[in-house]
């Protein structure tokens, strides 16, 4: 049978809409299967960066933020109010949190001293200030045991401070290219320790970037961290 | 002068670095030395004198093509085939330039690459094929057909293999050192892909379209006024099952290429590719459905060709559409590269089996590919994967240029 | 020419039987495809299977002389160094034998001239389709989309050309028939323009009171052939294919290559809309993080 021109009009067969119609009733279905549940959605969350920040190395360091060297960050919102977080370095070393510490609202913190305390793995590890100021929120939901937060610069705030000497701290902090050279150094040193089986490093077998302490060293990944937080108490 | 005395001897390091990655001529040549390439040298040794043999005395001395059956595995396989699983370019160009889909940028190099090599070696294929090779760019240049779907093909396909050049001249550029000319390229990468989708959209259809002038010899399963988007659709789930399987393939056979401190998640890439190739196919089954009932041939399901079509339609598209789905839904990127596979087979076979085997399907003789054509044919697919490694192996594809990582 | 009143009802009477036991065929057009064009009209019944045509064709076109002892009966096809051929064939019921001539039936929707993308293969206004050697790349589209798979390839050659029947369109350019027509013994070839042979034809069947098939093959067949034949056994019987549908072959890729143009024009506003939209996305999500939007 010769067929005719799809362009031309014709008269549809009652069974051509028939499976026009079966496509659209089992094509909702279809999607909703293909986008999965549950499993895929936790590895979503793991995996995938919300944000297309700048990128060094592995570690996404935002422009507009200013860093401590222990690998803090703080965001100045107003002139009165600023989000403090931890940078990408520090949430993928230390990797998957059981829960943080935070300071309550009405303490004060300091730069340079320790403010909040990662949890993971039956242990803590300190992490230092960014600012001087006092603490009027904070974000306990940052960390959800068992679901990782991906953003560390987004939902995964910490602490929202009334800074007292933003002007001082902020000289003292590291933003830009010198942000960017730190970062870089620190993602050397931490390649330094890595061993020989360059397989930790390749991301194409679902090896975890995020918890390089642990991976490195399980016994003692905090000690690591602390070195790179300078809270190991030789600073 | 001095100047010129310098770049004299500018060139050597420069042809070391650039040609034998640095290593002195001597031991690049030993470095050449292993069993693939040794493998690919034997196929070359016999591919290629054939294909002088064919120059020389005829495609009569070389293949089987007769007078009833003028298209025949070069055709079938390297032309058809061949551009349909080039579709890659095109299909992750425009979701990472149009779609604006990030994620997929670190792929889209790797892509545009087989995408221009596969129409490359495609058309070379052709130039085989041809009965006079030296006048292919005759509908081009000296007598316009418009009447004629391969008219438009050809010249889809030589503007469509332009532009995947210029898709991958940044890479080249960035390869050679020419900032500025690297600079100019990418600004016209949106409007090379926009461009690309246009063409691909043509040429992919218009393959199948050809065959639009066979209804008295294509076997009616396959014969239908939906050839066009049977071919579009199907090279859409063609391109996206390739992409798959080559940036499973090169992240493991090109190691050595991959920047360690970019943080490239393949298997998430390959899901999100999944999940796409799942709906693409599903859609694909849908419009198969709608030419069977267009042409209201089901009785002929049960026949011997029914059977066969089943196969090709069920096994290799229905299946792969449904693996694909699971693995998206699972998260399991082996899985998808299982269904990338069958996906790929399936697209081959659809292609040959339009072109040679539902052809001419009641005929009293049937085409048989000669050893000698299935030989050329894996030579110019040999010569399209050295071709790739060469490139892979020097230019910037699987992994940034390090003096543009920042640029982009 | 005079229509008396008779001949009209007989004609009429002839083309409603034709619609009738054409089977596949639809009513016939109202005005006639290629009417002026140049058409040969052959009467098998007539053919005494002599094969004069193919030593005249073979001489006129330059070509090596036809095997003349080889076996009729042998079924065999035009090659690219004959371009027609008579064959013999026993049909049922049939008194004797019936010989045909096979050449290029110059239809007059080729499909091989549409399909040809350099225009080797052109329908001239007079009616033969012809080839033209300078221009061919060797595609052998044509081949493929030739229902009657007339035209033949030189695979043998390094330099190879497409060979067919070309309807002596020289020779008719210059008043003279065909070489195969001018050396006819029987009669079984007439020319003429495409109106006289079809009114010859259905004349020849009336007038002959059902010995011929009511049926004129090559008037409706792929939308109309410049070759027509009569019969008096079925076509089938005689190697005709007469499943090939009334379509001219140049219309199947019509609505395909009408697209051409529109996809061209709404394409690019359709995906730059897309683009836009999936930049505003993109732009929207990154502000509340305070960030830049990173470069397309």
């Amino acid at each position: 049978m010769i067929p005719h021109d799809i362009l031309t009009l014709y008269a549809a067969k009652p069974v051509e809409y028939l499976i026009a119609v079966a496509f659209l009733l089992l094509f909702v279905p279809f999607w909703r299967y293909v986008q999965g549940g549950q499993a895929v959605r936790e590895r979503a969350v793991a995996r995938a960066p919300r944000l297309v920040p700048r990128l060094v190395e592995w570690f996404a360091l935002p422009e507009r933020l200013s860093y401590h060297p222990g690998h803090a960050w703080v965001r100045v919102e107003r002139d009165d109010l600023a989000t403090v977080g931890m940078d990408d370095f520090a949430h993928k070393l230390v990797g998957p949190l059981v829960g943080v510490r935070l300071p309550a609202p009405g303490t004060r913190v300091a730069l340079g001293e320790p403010a909040w305390t990662l949890l993971a793995d039956n242990r803590g590890v300190e992490m230092l200030s960014p600012v001087d100021g006092v603490v009027l929120e904070t974000n306990p939901g940052a960390v959800t045991p068992g679901r990782p937060t991906d953003d560390p610069y987004g939902r995964g705030w910490l602490l929202r401070v009334q800074p007292t000497r933003l002007g001082a701290n902020l000289r003292t902090l590291l933003n830009g290219e010198v942000a960017r050279r730190w970062t870089a150094a620190a993602a050397d040193a931490l390649r330094g320790r890595l061993s020989p089986e360059l397989g930790l490093v390749y991301q194409d077998g679902g090896v975890p970037v995020h918890g390089v302490a642990r991976s490195l060293d399980p016994e003692h990944w905090d000690r690591i961290a602390r070195e790179f937080f300078l809270t190991d108490g030789d600073h | 002068m001095g100047d010129t005395l310098t770049r004299s001897t500018d060139v050597r390091p420069w042809l070391s670095q650039k040609l034998f990655m640095g290593l002195p001529p001597g031991a690049y040549v030993r470095s050449l030395v292993t069993p693939g390439n040794i493998l690919a040298a034997l196929i070359l040794a016999v591919g290629v004198p054939i294909l002088i043999y064919r120059f020389v005395y005829g495609l009569g001395a070389v293949t089987n093509l007769s007078q009833t059956t003028p298209w025949g595995l070069w055709i079938g396989f390297d032309m058809l085939a061949g551009i349909a699983l080039a579709a890659g370019g095109y299909t992750i160009a425009s979701a990472v330039y149009i779609f604006g889909l990030k994620e997929y940028r670190p792929i889209v190099r790797p892509a545009v690459l087989t995408g221009f090599l596969g129409y490359l070696f495609a058309v070379i294929a052709l130039l085989a094929d041809l009965g006079q090779p030296w006048r292919i760019p005759y509908p081009i240049v000296y007598s316009a057909g418009p009447t004629s779907v391969m008219f438009e093909v050809g010249w889809c396909v030589f503007l469509y293999t332009t532009v995947l050049f210029i898709e991958f001249t940044p890479a080249l550029f960035e390869w050679l050192g020419l900032r500025t000319l690297r600079r100019y390229a990418v600004q016209l990468t949106l409007s090379a892909t926009v461009f690309g989708v246009v063409l691909s959209t043509l040429h992919q259809s218009s393959l199948g379209a050809l065959f639009l002038m066979t209804p008295t010899k294509l076997h009616p399963l396959w014969y239908s006024s939906f050839i066009p988007l049977y071919f579009f659709i199907s090279s859409i789930a063609a391109g996206l099952s390739m992409v798959i399987l080559e940036t499973a393939l090169a992240h493991r056979l090109f190691r050595d290429q991959l920047d360690p401190s970019r943080h490239v998640d393949i298997d998430a890439l390959i899901l999100g590719l999944a999940k796409a190739a799942s709906v693409v196919l599903f859609t694909y089954i849908f419009v198969q459905l709608q030419g069977l009932a267009d042409g209201g041939d089901w009785a002929l399901l049960l026949t011997a060709y029914g059977g066969w079509y089943v196969f090709e339609v069920g096994g290799l598209a229905a299946v792969p559409c449904f693996l694909f789905a699971h693995a998206a839904r699972t998260a399991s990127a082996p899985l998808a590269r299982i269904a990338a596979a069958l996906t790929v087979l399936g697209i081959i076979l659809n292609r040959l089996n339009v072109s040679v085997v539902a052809m001419n399907w009641n005929a009293s003789e049937r085409y048989v590919p000669s050893w000698m054509e299935i030989v050329v044919s894996v030579t110019i697919v040999t010569m399209g994967l050295l071709t790739y490694r060469w490139i892979v192996s020097r230019m910037p594809v699987l992994r940034e240029h390090p003096d543009y990582a920042d640029a982009h | 020419m005079n229509l008396s009143r008779r001949t009209f009802f007989k004609v009429a009477t002839v083309v409603g039987a034709t619609g009738l036991a054409g089977g596949r065929l639809e009513a016939a057009p109202q005005r006639m495809a290629g009417a002026a064009q140049r058409s040969m009209l052959v009467d098998t019944t007539r053919c005494i299977g002599c094969r004069s045509c193919e030593v005249a064709c073979a001489e006129a076109n330059v070509l090596p002389d036809p095997a003349l002892e080889a076996p009729i009966e042998v079924r065999r096809v035009t090659d690219p160094e004959a371009f027609t051929v008579v064959n013999a064939y026993q049909p049922r019921g049939a008194d004797g034998p019936r010989f045909v001539k096979t050449q290029c039936n110059h239809c007059v929707e080729p499909g091989c001239a549409s399909a040809c993308p350099v225009r080797a293969l052109e329908k001239t206004a007079s009616g033969p389709v012809v080839y033209h050697e300078d221009r061919c790349i060797g595609c052998r589209y044509c081949m493929l989309a030739c229902p009657f798979e007339i035209p033949k390839y030189e695979y043998h050659k390094a330099v190879p050309y497409v060979r067919k029947c070309e309807f002596c369109a020289d020779r008719q350019a210059k008043g003279l028939a065909p070489a195969c027509a001018s050396v006819c013994p029987s009669g079984a070839l007439q020319v003429g323009t495409r109106a006289e042979l079809i009114e010859e034809a259905r004349r020849r069947i009336y007038q002959n009171d059902g010995r011929y098939v009511p049926h004129i093959y090559g008037e409706h067949e792929v939308g109309g052939t410049s070759w027509l034949y009569l019969s008096d056994v079925p076509f089938e019987d005689i190697g005709l294919r007469t499943d090939l549908g009334v379509r001219g072959f140049a219309e199947l890729t019509q609505a395909s290559l009408a697209a051409v143009p529109l996809v061209m024009m709404l394409w690019p506003p359709f995906l730059m809309a897309l683009y836009t939209f999936s930049r505003r996305r993109e732009t929207t999500a990154a502000a509340p993080a305070g960030e830049e939007a990173s470069h397309g």
